[in-house]
C-alpha cells in the first residue's frame, strides 16, 4: 500500500528529529494520518507578564490542536496572584507520528505555574515516533514552576524530546519530568517494553552561553533498565532541573537531603548543575504517588526560598 | 614529530593505561563506596553488574569525547579540542564526576607536558590553569594518545580499561571480593569493548547520552555523606 499523500500540514513550526540517531529506525510514514497532518501537530505558545497592576497574567496564548489551554486560573492559595495553567490534549495519548512544540515565556518579574491535566500517555507505535520541542524562556527575575503529571510510555513507544531552558541569571525555573516504566498494572504489567525514550534538556543564558546539557536515551532492548546503576529494582523516575541564582541554589542544596529508604523503596539525590546554573534533583520510587509527593515537596522548598511561601497541599483528586 | 615504532607505541599504551600512572585514579571509587555501604554491591556478581554500568555510562559520554578530541588533534584543530572539553564538562551532570574529571585531567596535563614538551598539551595545560578550558580527563587522553601516535581503538580500550580498573581496584578496599574476582570481572568486561567501540565511534558529541539514575543518586549520597575513604 502506498503511503498517504501529504496534502495539508498544520501551520506550526516544524518538529523534525529524523537526524537523531536513535530515531533512525522509526521514520516510516504512518499508515493512518501522516506526519504533520492537522490534529497531529500540536503547538502552544504562552507568554506570561505583569499587567499594569503588577498582576502576573497569561498575556499571549496561541494553540493548535490537539493541544488545549483554555485560560489561566488563580487557584494557588499561597500565591493567589499566580496564573496556573493546565495543558490538555484533545487527542488523548501521543500517537504514531505526532509532533508537538511548546514555547513558554515568562517576562521580567512575572511568575506562573504550568502542569498537565492528566498523565501523558505515549501510545503503542508501529511506524514512526512522537517528538516534542520545548522552549522555556525566563527573563529577569521571572519564576516558573513546570510540574506536569507523569509520562507513561506504552509498549513499542518511541518518544523524543528536546527542551531548551533559556534563563536569565536572576530568574528561577523548576522543570520536572516523571517517567513511568509503562502501564504497570495493565494486564500482567507492561514494564520497560517501549522501544526508545530520548530526552534532552539543555540550559543556556539569554546571550547564548551554554550551561549544561543532559541527554538520556533509554532503549530497554539494548541496555536493561533493571541493571544496577540504571533503575535496578525501581519503577518510577523523576528528574527535576532547577535553574536559579547560585546563592539560592546553595541554600536549597543544603536543606535537601539525599537518601535511600530501603523500606519505602524510595531514593533521592541532589547535585549542582555545571557552571553555577542551579540544581539537579532525582527521585527513584515504585509508584507515581510517592514520587510526585517528593518532587512537590522539593519544589515547595524552592518556592519557599525564592518567593517566601510553600506550595499548598496537592488537590486530593490529582 | 615522527611516529615511534610499534613496540614503543605498545610500551606507551601500557604506561598510559597502567593504574600506577599518577593521575589520581586510586582516589576515586565512582560511587562504589556508597553502593557498598548501602548493600547494593556486596559480592562478585553485584560488583560485575555495577562495574558494567559504569563502563557503559563512560563509553557513551567520556568515550565519545575522547575519540573526538583525538581526531581534533589529528586535524590540528585546537579550537575543536576546547569545544569538546567544554561540551563534556557541560554534560557531566553531577559535581563529583566533574571534579574527578577535572582533577585527573589537570594531573594528566602536568605529567604529559614533561613527556611531550612543545606540543598541544602545553597550550591545553596553560588554558586549564587560566580557566579557559575545564581540562576533562578524557580530552587529555585523546590528546596524549594522538601525540604519542597510538591509534584511536587503543585509546578507547585504554579509556574503558581505566574505568573498569578504577572500580574493581576500589572494590578491593570496600567490597568483600578477592583479587581473583576483580581480575575475572576485568577479563570478562573486556569482551565487550569491540562491540562498544563499533557503537560509539560514529557518535557525534550531540549523541552523547547517559541514563544511570541510581548511579547519580549514589554519587549524591557520597557527595552529601561522611564517608571519605575515597575523594569527592
Amino acid at each position: 500500500m502506498e503511503p498517504l499523500k501529504k496534502e495539508i500540514t498544520a501551520a506550526c513550526p516544524e518538529v523534525d528529529f529524523s537526524k537523531a540517531r536513535e530515531m533512525a529506525s522509526y521514520l516510516t510514514e504512518p499508515r493512518a494520518m501522516y506526519v504533520g497532518a492537522p490534529g497531529k501537530h500540536g503547538y502552544l505558545r504562552m507568554v506570561f507578564e505583569l499587567d499594569k497592576d503588577k498582576k502576573s497574567i497569561l498575556r499571549d496564548l496561541d494553540r493548535r490542536v490537539p493541544i488545549i489551554v483554555q485560560q489561566a486560573l488563580y487557584f494557588d492559595e499561597e500565591m493567589p496572584g499566580m496564573p496556573c495553567v493546565y495543558i490538555l490534549s484533545s487527542g488523548g495519548p501521543n500517537i504514531d507520528g505526532d509532533r508537538y512544540q511548546q514555547d513558554i515565556k515568562v517576562c521580567k518579574d512575572a511568575y506562573a505555574f504550568v502542569s498537565t491535566g492528566a498523565a501523558t500517555k505515549l501510545a503503542e507505535m508501529k511506524y514512526n515516533y512522537s517528538g516534542m520541542i520545548q522552549h522555556l524562556t525566563l527573563e529577569e527575575n521571572a519564576y516558573l514552576e513546570f510540574l506536569p503529571e507523569p509520562i507513561i510510555p506504552c509498549k513499542h513507544t518511541r518518544f523524543i524530546s528536546d527542551t531548551t531552558l533559556n534563563v536569565h541569571p536572576t530568574a528561577t525555573v523548576v522543570y520536572a519530568e516523571i517517567y513511568m516504566p509503562g502501564r504497570k498494572y495493565y494486564r500482567n504489567g507492561e514494564l520497560f517494553e517501549y522501544d526508545v525514550l530520548s530526552v534532552c534538556s539543555h540550559g543556556q543564558r539569554p546571550d547564548g552561553t551554554q550551561l549544561f546539557r543532559e541527554k538520556f536515551v533509554i532503549c530497554p532492548d539494548k541496555i536493561n533498565p533493571r541493571m544496577l546503576g540504571v533503575m535496578a529494582s525501581f519503577d518510577v523516575f523523576a528528574n527535576v532541573i532547577v535553574m536559579t541564582p547560585a546563592d539560592k541554589a546553595k541554600i536549597i542544596y543544603d536543606k535537601t537531603p539525599a537518601y535511600l529508604d530501603k523500606k519505602k523503596k524510595i531514593a533521592t539525590g541532589i547535585t549542582y548543575l555545571p557552571n553555577n546554573a542551579g540544581l539537579l534533583f532525582k527521585v527513584l520510587g515504585m509508584e507515581p504517588g510517592p514520587v510526585k509527593k517528593i518532587v512537590r515537596q522539593f519544589c515547595s522548598s524552592v518556592r519557599q526560598e525564592i518567593k517566601g511561601v510553600p506550595i499548598p497541599e496537592e488537590f486530593p483528586w490529582r | 614529530m615522527s611516529l615511534p615504532n610499534d613496540m614503543i607505541r605498545l610500551m606507551r599504551l601500557i604506561e598510559f593505561s597502567d593504574s600506577a600512572f599518577p593521575v589520581g585514579t586510586f582516589s576515586f571509587s565512582n560511587s562504589l563506596e556508597t553502593a557498598s555501604f548501602e548493600g547494593i554491591v556486596y559480592d562478585k556478581n553485584t560488583l560485575h553488574e555495577f562495574t558494567q554500568a559504569q563502563a557503559l555510562q563512560a563509553a557513551f559520554s567520556d568515550g565519545v569525547a575522547a575519540l573526538h578530541a583525538f581526531r581534533a588533534v589529528q586535524n590540528n584543530d585546537y579550537t575543536a579540542v576546547t569545544h569538546i572539553d567544554r561540551f563534556l564538562f557541560n554534560f557531566k551532570m553531577n559535581t563529583e564526576a566533574r571534579l574527578m574529571n577535572c582533577r585527573m585531567g589537570k594531573k594528566l596535563g602536568e605529567l604529559t607536558v614533561r613527556l611531550f614538551p612543545g606540543t598541544i598539551i602545553d597550550k591545553w595545560l596553560n588554558d586549564i590553569k587560566s580557566q579557559v578550558t575545564p581540562g576533562m580527563y578524557p580530552i587529555g587522553q585523546g590528546l596524549v594518545f594522538a601525540i604519542a601516535g597510538i591509534g584511536e581503538k587503543e585509546l578507547f580500550c585504554s579509556h574503558q580499561y581505566g574505568v573498569v580498573n578504577m572500580v574493581v581496584s576500589a572494590a578491593l578496599r570496600c567490597v568483600k571480593v578477592s583479587h581473583y574476582d576483580t581480575q575475572e570481572i576485568l577479563f570478562s568486561l573486556s569482551d565487550e569493548v569491540e562491540r562498544l567501540y563499533q557503537e560509539v565511534s560514529s557518535l557525534s558529541l550531540e549523541d552523547m547520552n547517559a541514563f544511570y539514575p541510581q548511579l547519580d543518586i549514589l554519587a549524591s549520597l557520597h557527595e552529601k555523606g561522611n564517608m571519605r575513604m575515597f575523594m569527592n
